[in-house]
């Protein structure tokens, strides 16, 4: 690839609004291609905001088929909503709209989530410097996406902040590469971290609290069709006034760690045992508690480092 | 860019059900729609597993395809796993003395018929007698199942002029069991022989549930298609029908037997039209010269007119015409009607308009 794509940053707001408005416009995150129509003005604005780097793309194959629409009935005038449909059909209640774009990411989400079973979706973001694949896994609210968000922002390629996507039949991790969702207090962490940080409006009051999206840099999106291969696994908590520590899990509790945080673990049995067990057997884990980030991601670089020497070594 | 509304024809989903070789003639475009009207009819899994059943089908699917087409594999072996498990449980708890017979999905995965293959079980469907359908329902009250929420009318509405009681569940499973005591509505216009159809329940090696007999297996897909329900949305069905012909009639003799069967459970005019349709869409091959009497022409030209607009998947993206609303409101009173002597229907009719009109909140109506 060498001719420089036209990116949604540089297309003009009258062009995407068409797009939008007659459904042809195609998102693709690497493992999954999106093909979105929408008649709301605002989540077209926020939309070229956060998906500013991702090319334009003519999808003759598109996974899910969305929609964004305004709501309807009385309701639409006095507080107006936005729809989420796949394929014509609304899952969950309507957003207020000017939420509409978190609205859109969760939708997407949760059609990843419920039709991707070809592929291990372990609960977990993803990053690698080229094709060396750092799985970071936690629970909610451990620090984990503020983590991801500034690894992206030093210079590492994000594959997916909510999904680890492994794929079983190669054992790679495909990107699946979303607008990162940064929630209350990590939002202002990230936004003044580096200088080119981009980020969508802060909704205020969602059911996750104050979310706002950091838009993905063109590195990553540019590596979306290249896969990675897992090579390190970090359990990362962010702590007030910590200093770095680092420790070395026993392969069983990494294990489990991994494998029952995943979304389809019990739906695709013996495969994603088998999956999982791979990426321990092959890939160091640690849990890491920081509270600084600069240290976290030197800690999380060198242990990259000393992972490929080893199995160059090996 | 090739329009990628342009393929969304049913007849080529159709096509390839019946000739899965076709996937190397498919561009990436036309799988677009083709992915999506399969998922819609639930047919996902199914045409997977006939698209996969050779390697040079494929060898020529493209990964992102390939890729749905695994993962409704997964999801169907897991609704299957969820099905053996149910039946596991309901094993332990019913009685050991009462004969049931497992019908539709969690038969065909019981025997282990083709017809499984990548199908998508929905519940859990139990014959029993009728003298032992209160103790069966009692054991299984007894050991935490419970009646799903209905109200008083519908609950009577199972329980009197239904065939099977109000779905059971046990708390976080997620099947449901339907128990039923025959195959069609107890108030419909049709009666199968209940003592022919429970004279001839067969074992399953090695299973304590029992199954149809393979004819009757048949008449009751038949029968749930075109008796019981309202023809919209169900190609699947009409696929399994397809399926099972293909698996339990071998010779003409066979196919002599199913009309005779049919004749004797009085369902021959459903069996007409099942045979039709599988004939014709789905290149059944059904002998001619059947001892079916056909529907009157003018009964042919309105089922050929309601049906496939009732029935063929349709993608979301443009309202549905004219021609499929009116379809779809011609199947619903045609089921209405086959259910139900005039005098029930009118007053069950009666009670649903009164229920529709009462206020309710626009939360509860939920999306269209």
């Amino acid at each position: 690839m060498t001719a420089e794509p036209l990116r949604l940053r540089n297309l003009s707001p009258v062009i995407l609004r068409q797009r939008l408005a007659s459904a042809s416009l195609a998102l693709d995150y690497g493992a999954a291609v999106v093909r979105v129509g929408s008649d709301l003005g605002g989540f077209v604005t926020d939309l070229q905001r956060v998906y500013g780097a991702f090319a334009l793309v003519d999808a003759a194959f598109a996974d899910f088929h969305t929609q964004v629409r305004r709501g309807r009935g009385v309701r639409a005038y006095l507080r107006p909503q936005s729809r989420f449909l796949i394929d014509g059909v609304q899952p969950f209640d309507p957003f207020p709209q000017e939420q509409a774009l978190a609205h859109f990411e969760w939708g997407v989400n949760w059609c990843f989530a419920q039709r991707f079973n070809q592929h291990v979706l372990l609960h977990a973001g993803a990053l690698a410097l080229a094709d060396r694949g750092i799985i970071m896994a936690a629970p909610p609210g451990s620090g984990k996406s503020t983590l991801t968000a500034a690894m992206m922002l030093r210079g590492f390629r994000l594959l997916s902040d909510e999904f680890g996507v492994l794929c079983p039949r190669s054992g790679q991790l495909w990107p699946m590469l979303k607008p990162l969702a940064l929630k209350n207090r990590s939002i202002d962490i990230i936004r003044d971290y580096a200088e080119e940080v981009i980020l969508g409006p802060v909704y205020r009051g969602t059911r996750k609290g104050d979310v706002a999206h950091l838009a993905p840099g063109e590195g990553s999106v540019d590596a979306r069709r290249l896969p990675a291969r897992p090579q390190l696994v970090i359990f990362p908590s962010f702590r007030e006034g910590a200093t770095l520590s680092l420790r070395r899990l026993p392969a069983e509790q990494a294990f489990a760690n991994l494998a029952f945080n995943s979304f389809n673990y019990e739906l695709l049995g013996a495969t994603s045992f088998n999956a999982v067990a791979d990426v321990i057997e092959n890939c160091p884990a640690f849990a890491l508690e920081y509270s600084r980030l600069d240290d976290a991601i030197e800690a999380v670089r060198s242990l990259l480092a000393d992972s490929t020497a080893a199995r160059n070594g090996a | 860019m090739s329009d990628h509304r342009a393929a969304a024809n049913p007849f080529h989903l159709l096509q390839l059900l019946r000739e899965p070789g076709r996937v190397r003639d498919l561009q990436l475009s036309d799988w677009d729609a083709l992915i999506r009207l399969a998922r819609r009819a639930r047919l996902l899994g199914v045409l997977a597993h006939r698209i996969q059943s050779r390697a040079e089908h494929l060898a020529v699917v493209p990964d992102c395809v390939r890729g749905h087409l695994d993962s409704a594999i997964v999801y169907s072996a897991y609704r299957v796993h969820l099905l053996r498990m149910e039946l596991a449980a309901l094993d332990r708890v019913l009685p050991a003395d009462v004969r049931v017979a497992v019908l539709k999905g969690g038969a065909y995965i019981l025997q282990d018929l083709a017809t499984a293959r990548g199908r998508l079980p929905n519940d859990v469907d139990l014959l029993v007698g009728r003298d032992d359908l209160r103790r069966s329902e009692a054991a299984l009250l007894a050991a935490g199942w419970e009646a799903q929420a209905v109200d008083d009318y519908a609950d009577r509405y199972y329980r009197e002029w239904s065939h099977e009681l109000p779905p059971l569940r046990f708390p976080e499973h997620p099947m449901e069991v339907d128990l039923h005591h025959t195959i069609s509505p107890v108030t419909g216009r049709l009666r199968p022989d209940r003592a022919l159809l429970f004279a001839g329940l067969q074992e399953v090696a090695g299973q304590r549930f029992l199954v149809l007999h393979p004819l009757d297996q048949i008449l009751h897909a038949v029968i749930h298609l075109f008796q019981d329900s309202e023809l919209v949305d169900n190609l699947r069905d009409l696929v399994d029908i397809d399926s099972l012909l293909r698996t339990h009639l071998q010779s003409t003799e066979d196919w002599l037997a199913l009309a005779t069967r049919a004749g004797r459970h009085g369902v021959e005019r459903p069996l007409w039209y099942a045979l039709h349709y599988c004939h014709r869409w789905l290149a059944t091959p059904v002998p001619d010269g059947l001892p079916l009497s056909p529907p009157p022409i003018a009964m042919m030209r309105l089922m050929d007119w309601l049906y496939p607009r009732c029935t063929l998947p349709r993608l979301p993206d443009r309202p549905p015409t004219i021609g499929r609303r009116v379809a779809v409101r011609l199947g619903l009173a045609r089921y209405q009607w086959l259910r139900m002597p005039p005098g029930l229907l009118l007053r069950h009719l009666g009670h649903k308009s009164v229920q529709a009109v009462r206020w309710r909140p626009a939360a509860q109506r939920g999306a269209d």
